[in-house]
């Protein structure tokens, strides 16, 4: 069985929204929302000693993934390959997987109201293709592969050429996208995108989330009907009612 | 390696039969999830040259049940191998914009205003070729000025050849590509063209003047710039913005902007004075190496310093590092290098750089073109026109392209009715008012025209101006003039196709250019009746198959991009009048210009005031995908890049909303502002084609603020006749102000 992971090359990457575009098209993401997401450190010392790079982010499938644990109805899994999933027939979109993930890869999507997020394009896969964000890199700055292939050049990124891996004492759970670069780069990247550490959702948070809109739908339901019901009156007349 | 093959075979077999698997299948898991299908839908391959820029990358559009679902790289494509950039992935927002051009109209309202009423196809082509008539008769063809861009615009070119007007512009001589091209042919006897031949992958040194790759995007040239990156090439960057390009640089050589050719010069007399130049080359190949090195001699980095704001000591190192990868240096000509109206002597500059490091036809420098022949169409002759151009291509601008002609001439001679009166204008997908400078006077030269036809996909503001207006369909719903490129390490052939029929009463360019043929009775012009019958006459000589052409997208042929592959077949290597690498331009010298470049002092900054200058970004192509829901939605609006100490010192915030207003007293739309450490303080930088003017964008309605709108002020290349755009200034307004 393989163990996939995505190698990203910083010296490469160019920031070109080209993985996030063709990834929204290939899964049908609403518009304005992404699996993938490009972000600039930002231009960073004094004109004109300075620094700047990217990062590219999306779903890690950690190797210790804090998402799975909080799912209440098992909708996301760990595959025997690695890869993280979310059963769409089973997500009730509450959100508390989105809490733990220390990335803040998982977004709820507008259209179908589950959360969802890379997957490492597992239909493409299946097909013989490469995810769809590697295929279209325009810089090949983005690899997939399996780390118990040594041809691979993940194999390679990852245990010769040290790809790092973005972790900190918020999350170190196994991420399986890894970031090649100058080593000042990746300092500034680990700084400015490192992981937070997982939110559990307690109580009050499954109040204020799921069940604090149902009332006040409920409430404004019923308000509605009430408001139906006196125009309703208004428009008859209340003959009727005082015959 | 063999799971890449098999992929690639997948898309051929699953596009040529259209039925899903032949014998390709390997595993259980592709049975299914077979190729061909995307869940339980089944699609068609489509392979295709994208157009969400002109650079024709290969794309396969996929569609499934007469709907496109993807639009994805074609892996088939010699140029870009299977990848696409991000406006290449979003073309199915382009094709499935409801704010697209739907049906013929004409204008009802003021010119501007954006009334219309729809006609039929019949009635606007009708009406189209009786105004052309008319005005034929009343004052001559040449009367009409034709405003052409993209590869459709072919077809209508040889219309309006046909129709007998030789006035016509686009913009991508005069206002972008020109003084290179100039600069270059003079030189070495040919210009680039476009893509450019810079051979990135291989480069040991790469030195980008002004040109911000990563941020411009073109698939295959990135790719290139980052596999020579990662082959380790060294790179300087010369831009007053820390680039994306910057950011990878070696050396970022934030130079004051406007004394590139300062810098130019200093490092020529370093080459020269160290004798780190490539001498056996220019020995063999130069004609006036003498003459040059007692010119440049006074130019040291030490003169060039306080012009540059450049270490003497910088351009020293960087000049050895030229030393030390020649002849793999690879200095990117630029693209948009309509600067200071004295480019030409810069791009001059740039190709005797060129030159001393024996790049030119060199490893990891620049390659050559490799032409491939079509076939040609048996057409009677173009009617001859007595009258000249009245842009001054060929005549007040001698070295200007006549092909591509001067648009701010055509404009300026439509305003000054001279030489002759131009009366009417057709604008086959150009934006005449977001890309040329000066829109004040483009708009005067509209209010005076007698007709105005527009041709455009999408209801840009020169579109609220016309008299008729003519939807055109997408790249992904019509043929095209295959592509035919030399200027590719292997030529190529690649073809446009239909991936789906045209939506709403939208037409292609050919079919548009055909029916007023017709009506023109100008028909011998378009010996064919299909796109089908074009293109086998096209290939003919090629001897390809149109079947495999239409299934891969495209056929490369063997190249001969360095010096030692040419055959004689490929003529001389250098077609200058002496034959060889003119450092020395008798040609400049005759015309009465500098034979040798100089560095001439630009306007300076003004108290108060930023430098206006203005680049690309990797999600928008020139002012054409602002309205694009994907792309909109990473980018709506643009910023203005002012250095933080800077604009603080003028009481601005991160954030803030301003208007810009320039010299001439024109402001922009509100914009937002950025502080950044990223940028000289003398300028303020902007991301072109934004603060779109017509409403009917709905999207990309006043977001952001124009760079053109502030360019009231130009300066004239004398060589080219182009409009230097970087001579302007802005000053910041608070909102409200």
């Amino acid at each position: 069985m393989a163990r996939y992971a995505m190698v990203i090359d910083l010296d490469k990457c160019v920031g070109c929204q080209a993985c996030s575009v063709a990834c929204s098209e290939e899964w049908e993401v609403p518009i304005g929302q992404a699996r993938t997401h490009i972000r600039s450190t930002g231009i960073v010392g004094k004109f004109p000693k300075l620094v700047s790079t990217f990062h590219v982010g999306q779903c890690n499938h950690c190797d210790h993934p804090p998402c799975v644990m909080p799912c209440p109805t098992g909708a996301t899994y760990q595959a025997e390959n690695g890869i993280v999933k979310v059963d769409q027939s089973l997500c009730i979109g509450c959100g508390y997987c989105m809490e733990a993930c220390p990335y803040d890869a998982r977004y709820i999507n507008a259209r179908t109201n589950k959360v969802d997020k890379c997957d490492f394009c597992s239909a493409r896969l299946e097909r013989g293709e490469q995810p769809a964000c590697v295929n279209t890199c325009t810089a090949h700055a983005k690899y997939f592969g399996s780390l118990e292939d040594p041809q691979s050049f993940v194999f390679s990124a990852v245990y010769e050429k040290h790809a790092r891996r973005l972790e900190n004492s918020n999350a170190a759970v196994g991420p399986n996208v890894y970031y090649l670069g100058k080593p000042g780069h990746l300092d500034l990247v680990s700084a400015t995108f490192g992981p937070r550490a997982p939110r559990l959702l307690r109580p009050a948070e499954v109040w204020r989330r799921m069940l604090k809109p149902l009332v006040l739908a409920a409430v404004g339901v019923t308000f509605l009907g009430q408001a139906v019901a006196f125009f309703y009156q208004l428009r008859t007349g209340e003959k009727d009612f005082e015959e | 390696m063999g799971e890449k093959l098999t992929r690639r075979d997948f898309v051929k077999l699953s596009s040529v039969a259209g039925v899903a698997l032949g014998a390709g299948a390997t595993s259980a898991q592709a049975i299914q999830n077979p190729p061909g299908w995307r869940g339980s839908e089944r699609v068609e391959r489509i392979a295709t040259n994208c157009e969400m820029c002109f650079w024709r990358c290969g794309a396969v559009a996929e569609v499934s049940d007469g709907k496109l679902v993807r639009v994805a790289g074609n892996p088939d494509h010699p140029l870009t191998k299977g990848r696409l950039c991000a406006r290449g992935n979003a073309g199915p927002e382009l094709l499935y914009d409801p704010d697209r051009l739907k049906y013929p109209q004409v204008r009802i309202g003021q010119r501007g205003e954006g009334k219309f009423q729809r006609v039929s196809w019949d009635q606007a082509l009708d009406l189209f070729a009786q105004r052309l008539k008319d005005i034929k008769q009343k004052y001559g063809p040449e009367s009409v000025g034709f405003f052409p861009h993209g590869v459709a615009s072919g077809f209508f070119s040889t219309l309006m050849k046909a129709y007998g007007t030789p006035n016509s512009a686009e913009p991508a001589f005069a206002q972008c590509r020109g003084p290179r091209e100039v600069g270059y042919a003079l030189t070495f006897g040919q210009g680039l063209n476009s893509p450019e031949p810079v051979d990135l992958e291989e480069a040991k040194l790469i030195i980008l003047i002004g040109s911000h790759i990563g941020e411009n995007v073109f698939t295959s040239q990135v790719t290139a710039f980052a596999e020579g990156l990662s082959r380790g090439a060294k790179l300087i960057v010369v831009d007053p913005r820390f680039s994306t390009a910057a950011a990878k640089a070696d050396y970022w050589l934030p130079i004051r902007p406007g004394t590139d050719t300062a810098l130019l010069l200093a490092w020529i007399n370093v080459l020269i004075s160290e004798c780190i130049y490539d001498r056996e080359y220019i020995e063999k190949y130069a004609h006036g190496f003498t003459d040059l090195a007692a010119h440049v001699r006074e130019f040291t980095p030490e003169w060039a310093e306080p012009i540059t704001e450049i270490s003497a000591q910088v351009i020293r190192q960087t000049a050895q590092a030229m030393g030390d990868a020649k002849p793999a240096v690879a200095l990117h000509p630029g693209r948009h290098v309509t600067w200071y109206g004295n480019d030409t002597q810069r791009a001059r500059a740039m190709a005797i750089l060129t030159a001393l490091t024996g790049s030119w036809g060199r490893k990891g420098g620049i390659f050559l073109p490799t032409p491939i022949k079509t076939g040609k169409f048996a057409l009677p002759p173009f009617p001859k026109s007595s009258r000249k151009r009245v842009d001054g291509a060929g005549t007040r601008y001698p070295l200007a392209s006549e092909e591509q002609g001067l648009t701010n001439g055509l404009i300026d001679a439509t305003l000054s009715g001279k030489p002759y009166p131009i009366k009417a204008w057709v604008v086959y997908g150009q934006n005449v008012l977001q890309s040329i400078p000066q829109r004040e006077k483009t708009l005067k030269a509209i209010e005076q025209l007698e007709f105005l036809a527009v041709v455009d996909i999408m209801p840009m503001n020169q579109v609220n101006y016309a008299d008729l207006v003519l939807p055109e369909a997408t790249y992904l719903e019509r043929y095209d003039m295959p592509a035919v490129v030399a200027s590719a390490k292997q030529p190529f052939i690649a073809i446009r196709q239909p991936a789906v029929e045209p939506m709403y009463e939208s037409k292609p360019g050919w079919w548009i250019a055909k029916q007023m043929a017709k009506r023109l009775g100008l028909e011998a012009y378009f010996p064919w009746d299909t796109p089908e019958q074009h293109l086998a006459t096209l290939i003919k000589p090629l001897g390809i198959d149109a079947a495999t052409l239409r299934v891969q997208g495209a056929i490369a042929f063997p190249g001969r991009p360095y010096i030692e592959d040419r055959l004689p077949e490929d003529g001389p290597l250098f077609p200058t009048e002496s034959g060889k690498i003119e450092l020395y331009s008798p040609t400049l010298k005759e015309l009465g210009f500098d034979p040798m470049p100089r560095f001439t002092p630009v306007a300076e900054v003004p108290d108060g005031y930023f430098r206006l200058i203005y680049g690309r970004s990797p999600v928008h192509s020139f002012a054409r995908t602002q309205n694009n829901a994907r792309l909109y939605s990473l980018m709506s609006e643009n910023e203005v890049w002012l250095n933080t100490d800077a604009a603080r010192g003028f009481g601005l915030r991160e954030a803030q909303r301003v208007v810009l207003e320039n010299s001439d007293g024109v402001k922009s739309l509100p914009v937002l502002i950025r502080l950044t450490e990223g940028i000289r303080p003398d300028c303020a930088f902007m991301v072109h084609g934004f603060g779109h003017e017509s409403p009917k964008l709905r999207r990309a309605y006043h977001r952001g603020a124009s760079d053109t709108e502030l360019m009231t002020q130009v300066q004239v290349d004398p060589i080219m006749g182009g409009t230097g755009m970087r001579v302007n200034f802005v000053r910041v307004l608070k909102e409200g102000a």
